[in-house]
């Protein structure tokens, strides 16, 4: 697990306290319960404030997994910068 | 406060199993973040009790008010924005801009706000409310341009005005200071258009932090700082008196020593506000008196007490004020210039609250102040705030501690000239009385707190009795320094509230309520609600005394009791760390 995985591993934390380390790396919508829009948005914000930047997206649905937000952050700086590129 | 970490607040909360306090959140936007964020800090400022944030409905303020205004909380907050006021002044109403909608959009808030000032002024009669005005910049609705305020700007921010103006001077209603968010979060990081657009929340996460944080500390203000001890030399006046002499110390724009001035003219505020101000300083007795006696000096020696100036160390100084002013250490400011001296205090007095004195940096003396007003501000100023000092000063004559010595309880109060007052009113309700719940410590029958709204609640109970005792004799007034409240069961009166300011013992004043209940309810026995705390000894002694035994809880005073020991009591105590 890389230092980008560990610190996202730590903002899924902070919204899905209920989630181990090992669950929050298969998270996504589907498979966490109390995984709604609210908490889409509230993963939306914690990672910009963990990660210093802002996440240009016009659908927050896209990030639905957290496959999908640690290949965003992956993709950050490659020009690669949507969930949709990065799927 | 990172969201992150006040989401990791709120789940060790979730552990609690405290009493709850609730707040009812009325606005108009999704709280989202800020819900969060304010709930983190309330659990920080109640760190036992269950924190529960309610909420309306989004988009609709005004209903949102109105179910605040029903709401079972322990406080209310009014989060106010433009948009709330008339959805064109927000980015996501869709609704044509043109001269005649401004004159629309003007009289729509006049009418809006005048709704909120009459919901609020119902609402804080039941129960305290923070009210937050427009943080959010205004749209460029105007046809003036960014750098001009135009008339439709300023009317719109004077009917908000016009609206905390009113409600201001509600004694349940505290308006956040709009200087204080500008401090704390610059305009420019306030909103959150792409957040607005997409949730309904407008704010950026450090602006909802921060306005959390002034929500949160306005729900539950912390009890101010009673006491300040100030050093002398190089902190109320530059220079060292014993060097340079009377003449040679100055506060002055022609020194460049004017912050002292500054400094001067806060504590003589804090003094006329209450707080009691004294000095610990290494110099001549004789030579201070001399200092003291400058006409230009904007502090006088009234307003000082005690006036410690020796060469002893500064620990022992701090020893004999906090011994005077009968206040706990926890409860005071010490300030000096030398970090030294507030080492040797601070080992000596590790609840003592020491601040260095930052002598030539006139913007850290600023900031100084600021932060001293916020140790030391209140709500509102009472009358006994301003007769605290001098009644501490005549205390300390020792008269009263020798006259009550010798004289029981009828003669003694006879001698000084006491005048007892006694008011079971209930309504409207004293704030004094909640102050004096909150703030004694010494002579407390149990620690029990309350909050605006459960002291409110405790009081409509139709059983229910309170009692305020105001004091004064020939040495001055006290002011009203005791509260009992109960309930009466029959033949025997209930009392789970009973304090006593620690500038009221020695007076036997305990024993004249006691005797006023017997009479007033004509009742045969008084049960307590006692529970031992850390720091209510005086009122284990006394109640020892009275039981010849130790008291516990639901432990009761028979009127036949205080009749044999009310003449017998043994010498009056002086009681230290109130």
């Amino acid at each position: 697990m890389d230092e980008t995985e560990k610190r996202l591993v730590a903002c899924f934390s902070a919204v899905f306290p209920e989630l181990t380390a090992e669950e929050i790396g298969q998270a996504s919508a589907m498979s966490v319960g109390s995984w709604d829009s609210v908490a889409t948005v509230t993963l939306l914000s914690v990672v910009e404030e963990e990660f210093g930047f802002g996440i240009d997206v016009e659908d927050p649905g896209q990030f639905d997994s957290f496959q999908k937000f640690l290949n965003y952050l992956r993709g950050v700086g490659t020009g690669k910068q949507t969930a949709e590129d990065l799927v | 406060m990172k969201l992150a970490e006040a989401l990791g607040t709120l789940k060790s909360m979730k552990q609690r199993e405290g009493e709850s306090f609730t707040c009812f959140l009325a606005t108009g936007m999704n709280p989202l973040h800020l819900n969060t964020f304010f709930a983190a800090e309330l659990s920080l400022l109640f760190p036992t009790r269950r924190i529960e944030v309610q909420t309306g409905l989004y988009g609709d303020f005004l209903g949102n008010l109105g179910r605040l205004a029903r709401a079972d909380a322990d406080s209310g907050i009014v989060l106010m924005e433009w948009a709330d006021l008339d959805p064109r002044l927000g980015v996501r109403s869709a609704a044509a801009w043109s001269a005649s909608s401004c004159t629309d959009i003007l009289s729509t808030v006049r009418a809006r706000a005048s709704q909120v000032q009459q919901i609020i002024g119902q609402t804080c009669q039941r129960m305290p409310v923070v009210l937050s005005t427009p943080t959010l910049p205004l749209p460029p609705i105007s046809f003036a341009p960014g750098w001009q305020a135009s008339s439709f700007e300023i009317e719109l921010k004077a009917a908000v005005h016009s609206v905390t103006s009113h409600l201001s001077q509600c004694a349940q209603v505290r308006v956040v200071s709009s200087q204080r968010i500008d401090l704390v979060s610059p305009l420019q990081e306030r909103f959150d258009v792409e957040s607005e657009l997409l949730t309904g929340f407008p704010y950026k996460l450090s602006h909802a932090s921060a306005l959390a944080n002034l929500l949160a500390h306005l729900t539950r203000m912390r009890a101010p700082k009673k006491g300040l001890i100030t050093d002398l030399d190089n902190t109320l006046w530059r220079g060292i008196l014993g060097e340079a002499g009377i003449d040679g110390i100055s506060w002055d724009l022609d020194h460049h020593s004017q912050m002292h001035a500054f400094y001067q003219r806060l504590l003589g505020a804090l003094s006329a506000e209450g707080v009691l101000i004294a000095v610990a300083s290494k110099n001549e007795q004789s030579l201070v008196e001399k200092a003291f006696s400058r006409k230009d000096l904007a502090l006088t020696t009234n307003s000082i007490f005690p006036m410690e100036a020796s060469w002893g160390p500064k620990s022992e100084a701090v020893t004999r004020i906090l011994k005077t002013w009968n206040v706990g250490p926890d409860s005071v400011v010490f300030i000096d210039d030398s970090a030294l001296e507030l080492a040797e205090v601070k080992a000596s007095h590790p609840d003592v609250e020491c601040i260095q004195f930052p002598t030539k940096d006139s913007v850290a003396i600023y900031n100084l102040a600021l932060h001293l007003r916020d140790l030391f501000g209140k709500s509102a100023i009472l009358e006994e705030d301003s007769i605290r000092a001098e009644s501490i000063r005549r205390s300390h004559v020792g008269m009263i501690y020798k006259e009550a010595a010798k004289a029981t309880s009828t003669s003694f109060l006879d001698q000084v000239e006491a005048e007892m007052s006694f008011n079971f009113s209930k309504s409207p309700v004293d704030p004094r009385a909640l102050e004096l719940v909150n703030k004694t410590n010494q002579f407390n029958l149990n620690g029990k707190r309350h909050t605006e709204t459960s002291w409110h609640k405790y009081l409509l109970g139709p059983a229910s009795f309170l009692l305020v005792v105001s004091y004064s004799d020939k040495y001055g007034p006290l002011g009203k320094i005791a509260v009992i409240a109960g309930r009466q069961q029959e033949k025997t009166l209930n009392i789970d509230t009973w304090v006593m300011s620690c500038r009221a013992f020695s007076r036997r004043i305990e024993f004249r309520c006691l005797e006023e209940l017997f009479t007033k309810f004509g009742v045969d026995e008084i049960e307590l609600d006692y529970v031992a705390t850390d720091r209510n000894s005086p009122l284990r002694e006394f109640l020892g005394e009275l039981l010849i035994e130790a008291p516990g809880p639901g432990c009761t005073i028979s009127r036949k009791a205080l009749e044999a020991r009310s003449n017998n009591f043994s010498e009056p105590q002086e009681m230290t760390n109130g």
